[in-house]
This record gives structure tokens, sequence and C-alpha cells, in this order.
């Protein structure tokens, strides 16, 4: 019996040195440490020991399993830690489940660009209603009825009294004639043109306007407010100019143009924004002196904004509303 | 409109400034150029050539061999034309150039073995006519060497100007060339009218008779007599053809320079094609048709104005004449009419007759009353300069009220005031004198100014004020680098719409924005929707009175490019009729800011991990809660009421507050999304972002957190299949005490083995005290009540 264990005690030691990993361990351990193992069949045979050396035999085996197992584990455990250290049995590169971010609408993204740009000179926004009345949308504006520059706009009616707003301006009727100067603001919103729908142009599109009313507000001022923000947007090394034009509401009337080079393609002048001194008669309509106050208004499409910066061609598709696009942004 | 810069020089002398910085002047002050064209350009490389020596090709029977010079070098040329000869000047093509006719380059060729080096051209050639009979002589007197364009006087530049409505003045040679004379401090002439009349007076030859006065506050006439009808002289028609216009014959072409020159619309009569020799100016009355001049029957209306002889009308006043009367090759005499009509009766017209003319766009805009005698001259000098005639003696003018020009004050603070700086009282003086204004008094504070009746625009003191700008320059106005900033209440209207937005693509929603026009049928699927007057197309005539419709719009063009699953929202306004009268006022309709959500196809796409899950009515429910509970508002469940078929939705849900409905949602029927060709279960939820913002919402006020540990127990009712999962909840806590804080539903069984019409409900209650640490005994005591309760309220059972 003391022969098997010193030779069940040599065949362990030999054998656990010839283990190399986990697998082979496993097989280490079913041949040596298992219920039916050469150890377990050690103790079994034990029960057959002469009495008078049973307890010196059993004292050897007793000496033998718990070294064995004390080596089997200390193995075990540096066999583990080397196989975490040489990397997880999963794939790391499978696919990640997919998170939807969702987004803002590019125009209504654009949009806050303008609006954070505008509050933080200190603009209140308001907003209005798309369905308006002529008296607001055109003769509270100083667009005589019968007149060539109704043309500029051209409208969709309802009837001879309500329309779809051609520009966000009667809501700066509305905030007029329904506060006291000083008046800061800009008013956001959808306005209609009656166009054929084309690359170019859509039957609505979003508008923003600014309005400012105080007392000595001047043309410089505006000039200077424009072009902060025409900066801030397209950024510092800018090259713009004002142009004068025409709109019943102001008087001097100007537009903003910036100079657009695209890459690889000839330069020029873009118009984007329109502006001007607000109209005595404007003032007059809302019942404010023009003497005391003045004013000055501007207005900008964000379509054609947003479509230049992110280099889009067709304006309808930005009301397709297709996922791959809107996921673009 | 095209104005040519070599037609302004006739009334301004610009030859030295370059065509680049004219254009870039005349946008600073407001005509916007759109367009400049050097017509010189497609010469270059082409100058005038002389013709050395000329001898027969050696090869070729038909071709010479020349040598040409441009004044500095010696060119061989193989030249193909019959004509070309020894001494004469040339339109010589140099290597590189293009050849306009046909737009090829010149290269050096091998003709017949022998080099030419260059082309002599052709007129057709160069683009001047259709002759091809030989090359083009020159003048043995052109300077030689210079481009050729140069030579033959088409080295024009034609630049296009977009005129803004109010600068009627400006749609003309005559306006561009006075805002240059402002802009360049230089002198505007206008051209001298001499006439050499004849002792036939006009009066007995024509009659004006003018019965409405309002409509026409001026007609002028002139009579020429023995006209010959035939093509314009070249300057003329070169003139025309530089802007674009088509040349017709002399009297006509005469007639249209002069509009382009002075901006006045002339029309030249047949005078012996007017009954009587007379010209009526009336209203139509009862005429109802008449034929213009491009052999089109127009309908008229009683108030349109109409230029009638004794007999009949003639010609639409200021928008068109008539066929009956027009000028051609037979016409010997004519009368010329150079009025002035009201603007806003000629836009009526004219737009109502949707033909819009070079007249009538001036007419409508406001032209000069006071220049039609001028114009009727002008026109008559130059028609019997290149058609012979005699012009008759004497102008009929029938001019009852003249129109005096107007008078404004300008007071100089006040451009500062407006301007933001101050302009010299010189250079204000300057600029209205050269914009043709005419100083009548000025001191140290004010200038008074006549007004000239070109200028209808202007009348206040702003108009003056914006004239010293445009023409200052708004690029010379500084820009200041600091403002104040108002320390008042700031409002932004909107902010609540674009917190809800952050809101929802923090969920993954993507925002759509959708045409807010649709057609009939589509809108009025969706309620009772207001419809447009004068709609683009079919396809958008009325207005949306939902969302909806533009969401599933969406989706179905997205499903055509397979991306199927959606999760979608829009904000926007919607407009509803009240009810089917005219809508005269805003009680008349509805205008409400709406949210709508749509969620279609999966939520978990198909993928490697195995999940597969489409979007449910508790998705949608899940949004709508959560929207509830990110805003503090009212729970859901006190305010939500289910409903089965109804509607556009097979089963949905409403909000509902004082018996206003504020939301509605739900899964959509087949019916509807078989409209949109939509082939897969979408659910929707529209909510009224004006009533939202008006509930008010809940103070957010801090929630102790529980230090005490909850007790859970977990159970599972069999109950019949009828009884609502709400009607449960309803039981349980009614069985409870406060302890039961929340209750859990985690899993919904059913199976025969519960027997007929029965499902399992398992739940799990959640006890706690906030004050102290709940004991088993009480927990237990009180969940035994539940169940005792829930099971003899509602005929439970408690599964095992």
């Amino acid at each position: 019996m003391r022969e098997r264990i010193t030779q069940a005690e040599n065949e362990f030691d030999g054998e656990i040195k010839k283990v190399k990993n986990l697998k082979e361990l496993e097989e280490f351990r079913i041949k040596y440490l298992s219920r039916k193992g050469i150890i377990s069949q050690l103790f079994e045979d034990f029960k057959e020991v002469a009495p008078e050396v049973k307890r010196e035999v059993g004292k050897s085996l007793n000496l033998l399993k718990n070294k064995s197992n004390q080596q089997f584990e200390e193995l075990k455990t540096s066999l583990e830690a080397t196989q975490q250290a040489s990397g997880p049995s999963i794939d790391l590169t499978l696919p990640e489940y997919k998170k939807d971010f969702g987004s803002k609408h590019i125009l209504v993204q654009t949009l806050d660009e303008i609006k954070t740009i505008f509050k933080s000179l200190g603009f209140s926004i308001y907003e209005g209603p798309e369905l308006e009345s002529d008296h607001n949308n055109f003769e509270m504006l100083n667009f005589p009825a019968d007149h060539p520059a109704r043309d500029m706009q051209d409208t969709f009616f309802i009837n001879e009294d309500f329309l779809l707003r051609t520009h966000t301006s009667p809501v700066q009727v509305r905030l007029m004639q329904s506060k006291k100067p000083p008046l800061r603001a800009i008013m956001p919103g959808k306005v209609y043109r009656n166009e054929a729908l084309s690359a170019k142009s859509y039957c609505l599109f979003h508008q923003v306007e600014g309005l400012y009313v105080d007392k000595d507000v001047t043309f410089t001022e505006l000039k200077g407010t424009l072009v902060y923000f025409a900066k801030q947007l397209y950024g510092q090394d800018l090259v713009y100019r004002f142009r004068p034009s025409f709109f019943p509401f102001t008087e001097p009337s100007a537009e903003m143009d910036i100079w657009w080079q695209p890459k690889g393609k000839e330069g020029r002048w873009l118009e984007i924004l329109g502006c001007g001194m607000v109209d005595p008669n404007v003032l007059i309509n809302v019942g404010i002196d023009p003497e005391e106050y003045t004013g000055y208004a501007f207005g900008m499409g964000v379509e054609r904004m947003a479509l230049r910066k992110y280099g889009i061609s067709d304006i309808r598709t930005l009301f397709d509303n297709d996922l791959r696009f809107l996921k673009q942004f | 409109m095209k104005v040519s810069l070599k037609w302004l020089n006739d009334y301004i002398d610009i030859n030295s400034i370059p065509a680049a910085d004219i254009a870039e002047k005349l946008s600073k002050c407001g005509l916007e150029v759109e367009e400049m064209v050097d017509n010189g350009s497609k010469y270059n490389n082409i100058v005038v050539g002389y013709v050395k020596e000329r001898k027969k090709h050696p090869n070729a029977d038909k071709l010479s061999l020349c040598i040409v010079t441009d004044g500095t070098e010696d060119y061989n040329i193989v030249c193909g034309a019959p004509n070309v000869d020894a001494g004469q000047k040339v339109a010589f093509a140099k290597l590189g150039a293009v050849i306009p006719n046909g737009e090829f380059v010149i290269k050096k060729a091998k003709i017949r073995g022998e080099e030419s080096i260059g082309m002599i051209c052709a007129e057709d050639e160069l683009g001047l006519s259709d002759d091809h009979s030989g090359i083009m002589v020159l003048d043995p007197n052109t300077e030689l060497g210079i481009p050729i364009a140069k030579a033959l006087g088409i080295d024009d530049v034609i630049i296009e100007i977009s005129i803004t409505p109010n600068r009627s003045d400006a749609l003309s040679h005559f306006g561009v060339a006075r805002d240059l004379a402002a802009l360049y401090n230089l002198e505007f002439k206008m051209p001298k009218v001499e006439l050499n009349s004849s002792s036939n007076n006009v009066n007995n030859a024509a009659k004006v008779i003018v019965e409405d006065f309002a409509a026409c506050p001026r007609y002028v006439a002139k009579v020429v007599k023995g006209v010959e009808i035939k093509e314009s002289p070249e300057w003329l028609k070169s003139k025309l053809t530089a802007i674009g216009l088509r040349p017709i014959n002399n009297v006509v072409d005469v007639t249209n320079f002069i509009l382009y020159e002075i901006g006045q619309p002339l029309h030249s009569f047949d005078l012996d094609m007017l009954a009587e020799n007379t010209i009526v100016v009336k209203k139509a009355g009862d005429i109802k048709k008449f034929v213009t001049l491009d052999s089109k029957e127009r309908n008229l209306l009683p108030e349109d104005l109409l230029i009638c002889d004794a007999a009949k009308p003639v010609a639409i006043a200021g928008v068109m004449g008539g066929e009956n009367s027009e000028v051609t090759v037979n016409t010997k005499n004519i009368l010329i009419e150079s009025a002035y009509f009201n603007p806003s009766s000629v836009r009526k017209t004219a737009k109502k007759l949707a033909l819009s003319t070079d007249a009538s766009y001036r007419f409508e805009r406001g032209c000069n009353p006071n220049i039609t005698v001028y114009a009727a001259e002008r026109a008559a000098q130059l028609i019997q300069q290149i058609a012979g005639g005699e012009i008759l003696e004497g102008t009929i003018d029938v001019y009852p009220n003249e129109i005096k020009p107007k008078t404004a004050s300008l007071r100089y603070e006040r451009v500062a005031k407006i301007l933001g700086f101050k302009v010299e009282k010189e250079t204000v003086d300057n600029i209205l004198s050269k914009l043709g204004f005419i100083v009548l008094e000025h001191n140290e504070t004010a200038v008074t100014v006549e007004i000239p009746t070109f200028r209808p625009d202007v009348e206040r003191e702003i108009d003056l004020i914006e004239e010293v700008g445009r023409i200052y320059g708004y690029d010379n106005i500084p820009t200041i680098q600091k403002i104040s900033v108002i320390l008042d209440e700031r409002v932004d209207q909107s902010a609540y719409n674009d917190s809800l937005r952050s809101f929802l693509c923090g969920y993954g929603f993507y925002e759509i924005v959708t045409n807010s026009l649709l057609n009939e049928a589509t809108a009025k699927k969706f309620g009772n929707p207001i419809k447009m007057l004068n709609p683009q197309s079919f396809e958008m005539s009325h207005l949306r009175t939902s969302l909806l419709p533009g969401a599933l719009l969406t989706v179905a063009r997205n499903l055509k490019v397979r991306e199927k699953n959606l999760k979608l929202y829009e904000v926007g306004h919607v407009f509803e009729r009240l009810h089917e009268n005219e809508i005269k006022d805003f009680s008349d309709f509805t205008e409400t800011d709406k949210v709508n959500l749509v969620i279609t196809g999966k939520s978990e796409d198909s993928v490697w991990y195995g999940k597969d899950k489409n979007y449910d009515f508790y998705d949608l429910k899940g949004y709508v809660k959560s929207i509830f509970a990110k805003y503090s508002l009212d729970s859901l469940k006190n305010d939500s009421y289910y409903f089965t078929n109804e509607l556009l939705w097979e089963y949905g849900f409403r909000l509902k507050k004082n018996d206003v409905v504020y939301g509605i949602g739900g899964k959509i029927k087949k019916e509807v999304l078989n409209l949109f060709e939509i082939d897969q279960d979408v659910y929707n939820f529209e909510i009224n972002l004006d009533f939202l913002k008006q509930i008010k919402q809940k103070e957010r006020s801090f929630k102790e957190l529980i230090k005490f540990p909850s007790v859970f127990r977990d159970f599972a009712f069999v109950v019949d299949k009828n009884i609502e999962y709400i009607t449960i909840i309803e039981s349980i806590f009614k069985g409870s005490s406060k302890l039961l804080k929340d209750v859990k539903l985690f899993d919904i069984f059913e199976s025969e083995s519960l027997g007929e019409n029965k499902r399992s409900l398992a739940f799990q209650l959640e006890y706690y005290n906030e004050e102290r640490t709940l004991t088993e005994e009480e927990v237990e005591k009180d969940f035994w009540k539940t169940i005792n309760y829930v099971k003899s309220n509602l005929n439970a059972e408690l599964r095992g």
C-alpha cells in the first residue's frame, strides 16, 4: 500500500507539471481527484489495510490528498489567470445593439442657431398665426391694395380678406399693437408663397424676422447687429455688402449680400437677408409716433441658409423627410 | 431690364469707366445687377488685319495664299474666299480665337501643303449676318490691329438690372443714367428735340376726346403723314437687338426705342384706320370683346379703359394695341399716342387679362405725366428722320388737371437720426440735385425740394433720406461695434415646443416637416378643411386639419425606399373651419399648434442577438405618458378614455379635460392606411400644444428619499378575461392600507388549463413606510387582507 501511495505521489507530481491549460487540468482532475480517481481509489483500498499500519498509512494518504488538492487549486488559479490575461472568449467585434439618437429637423436646427445668436443680443421670440388677414399681412405693412409691391409676394388667398401669410411681419404688427416700445424681438415661423414646386422653390418656407423699436434706433445699429449675426453664423472673416432695396414696410430698405466662394467654383455675391428702417407709415398704423421712435426690421429665409450650409441642391429634399436624410443631421 | 452701356453713353459720359465698376456701383445704389455680358468678349483675338499680299495657292485653284499683318507681325494665311485681295482691311482671327458662329478654335493648320496661321472672317462667321459670299471687307480707314468688336462698334456691355417695384423711373436708359450721374457726379443730358413741322395743323387731321380723366389724366398725340414703312436703319436695329428686342419696322422700332430710352410707353396707330380720325378714351362699358395685335380675342370688363375711334375700340389703354389699327407695310399716316394712364386702372386690367406688356409694366408702376410731350415729339422727329413724311404742326394735349410736382422737406438732423451718422448738408443737397430734385429753399436746418414727376415713389422726408443713403452708399455708413441691451422681460414663445422637441429626440424620434397643403380628398378625410382660393395645383388645394396625413405620406414615402422602422414627430399648425359660411373673422376657423407622434415597424430590428419586436399600442402609450411625466402634468390615468373602432383608429385613447379632447391617437385603421398604400401597422398620437401649454403644470418639489427598506410580495390572480387590468389595480389599492405604495404587473398568462375565458395576472406589490422599517407581520396582514378583498370583489382565484 505504501508503495502505491508513493507511486501515486510521484506520478501526480510528474503529470501535473505537464498540464498546460484548463482543459488538460480537467482531464488531470478526473484521473486523480474525482470520485473515481486514483486518490479516491486509494481511500477505497485503505479499508483493507491491516489495522497495525492503518494509522501510519492513513496519515500519508491524507497528506497526499491535501497536497494534491492544494497543488491542483494553485495550478487552476494560475491557469485561469493566464487565460484571462490572454483575453475573453467572446467576439467583441460583433455589431453593437443599435441605439437611435433621434434629431430635430435640419430646418429647426438652423432656426435654433439663428435664435441663439439673437437671444444673446437680448431679443425676445414671438410667434403668430399662419392664416392671417390681408389687413395684418399687407395693409398694416404699407402694401396698398392694387400696388405692384404685392406682386413681390405671390399669395395664397382664402378669400378677399384672409390669406396664408407671405412673411412673418404680421407678427411684428401684432407685437407693436400689444406692447409699447422698447421692443426687441425676432419672429420665426412658416410662411407661404404661391409658387410652382421646383428644386429652387417650395410653396412654404421658414422665415425669421426681427424688429427693434426704441428711441434713437438707427441704420448704423441695424448694420452692426446684422454684421455681428452674419459673422457668428458664417465666420469672422466674412466679406459682405449692403445694397439698397425696396420693401413697402421699411424705408430706407437694404439687402445684405455675402461673398460666397464654393470650393472649386467661381465666387459670387449671395443675398442672405432683407432689412431696413421701419417705415413711418407702419409705425403710425400701429399707433407709435415716428417722430419719437424709430425702428429697424430684418428678415431672412431659413431654407436657403440650410441648403447652402449643408450643400443640398433641391429644396424639396427638406420636405420629403426620407429617413436616410433625417439621420444625417 | 437690360441696359446697354453704349446706349447710356448717349446721355452721360461713362466711356472711361470700367464696366465692372459701373455694375458694382449700380448694385450698390439699389439697381441690382443680375448679369453683365460683355458682347466684345466673344471676339477675343479677332482684330483688324491688313492683307499685304495675295497669290494663288500652288495646289488648289480656289484657294489663295495671303500675308496678313496685324500691324506688328506678318502671318501666312490660306483663304478660300473669292473676294480676298491685297490692300484690304479685314477681320483677322488669330490663333486661339473662337469663331462666334460654330464656336471652333483657330489653330495652326496645313491646307493642301501650305501653312495657315489664322483666318480671315466672313460676316456669318462673326455672327453678324448670314452672308457667306466672301470675307468681310472693312473700311480702309479702320485702325489696324484694334479688336474687331471695337472697330465694328459692337464692343458693348449689356447689364441686366432687377428693378424693384418702387423704381418705375429706372425702367429706362434715362433713369439708369440719372442714377449714374449722381453716383459719379457727372452730368445727365437729355437729347434736344428740334422738329421740322409742316404748316398743316394736327387739329385738322385728328381729334382726341377723353371721357375718363381719372383713368387717363393726360393724352398727347402727334401726327406724322406720308411715312414709308420699312426696315429700320442699322443704328436703331443694333440698339434694340443689344437689349434683346426684335426689330419690326421703322415706326414700331422708334416707339420701342423711346420706351427704353425715356421710359414713356408710346403707341402708333394707322391714322387711316381710325374712324373719323378720332380717338376716344373711355371705359369698356358694353364692349365685351376685343382682338389685340397678337391676334388674341380678349374678354373685357366694363371698367377696363379702352382707346376707341369714333366707331370701335382700337387699343386696351396702356396694355396693348389692337389688330385693327396697327401699323403695317401699307400704313402712310400715323398717330403717335403718348399718354399717362392711372397706374391702378392699368394694373387691374393687365392683371385680369394676365397680360403683362412692356407698356403695362411701366404704367402700373407709375410713369411721368410730364414727359409725354417730349416723348411724342422725339418720336415724331425720329420717325421723320428714318421714315420720311411730314410732321403736322402742333401737339394734341388733353391734360385738364395738370399734375404738378410735389415738394418735400428734409431736416438735416433727421438724416443722422435715421441713418445714425452725419451727412454734410452740401452732400445731401448735391445728391438730391443730381437725382433730378430741384432745391427750392434751404437753410441751416432743412432743405425743401421739388420732387420730379418721374419719381412717384418719393413723397416724404423719409423717402428723401433713403435717396441720400443709397447714393451715399450703405457701405460707407459706419458699422457700429456696440449696442445697448434693454434689461426688460424676455419672452420666448418657442421655448415650450423646443423643449418638447429635445425631449422626443432623446427618445430617438426624428423630426419631420411636411407640407401644410393637401389635396381635397386627403384633407377631408381628416377634418373640415379650409380651401384655398387660388391653389397652385389640385394636389395642394386645402389646408391640413391634422398632422397625421403628412406623417402617413412620409411613412409611405419611406416604405418605398425600404425604411420600414420609423419613429417620427412633427410640430406644426393645423387649420379647421368651424362652419360652412364664408370666413370673415378669426373666430370662423381655428389654427392650432400640434405635435404628432407616429411609430411603425420594429422597435428592435431583427439582428444577430435575436430580438425582434414590433412597435405596438403600449409603446405609443408609454411615449405619451412620458410626455406627461416630463411636463409634470396630471396623471394620464384620470384623463384617458380608451376606445375601439372610432374615426381613423382601430383602437386608441384620447386625452380629455373639461370635455375638451386635446389629444387622440392609437392604431390606425387598415382602410386609412390603404389610402396611403401603407401595408404595415402604424400608431400615432396627436396632442394640441396650445391646450397643453395652458394646463397648469404641477409645481415641482423635492420628495424625501425613502430611508427604510421596501417589502415585496408577489402573487398571481386568475380572473375572468373581461375584467380589465385597471379594475384589478383599483381593487388592489382599495383592499390595501396606505402601506401599499406600488403595484407592478409582471406577467399575463392565458391557457385552457385556467378554465374557459380566464387569464392569470401576476403582480408584485411594494410596501414601505416613510417613518420606519415595516415588520413582516404587518405586511403579511395587509397582503392577505388585499388578496381576500380582490378575491371576493372580482371573483378572483389566487394562483398557486
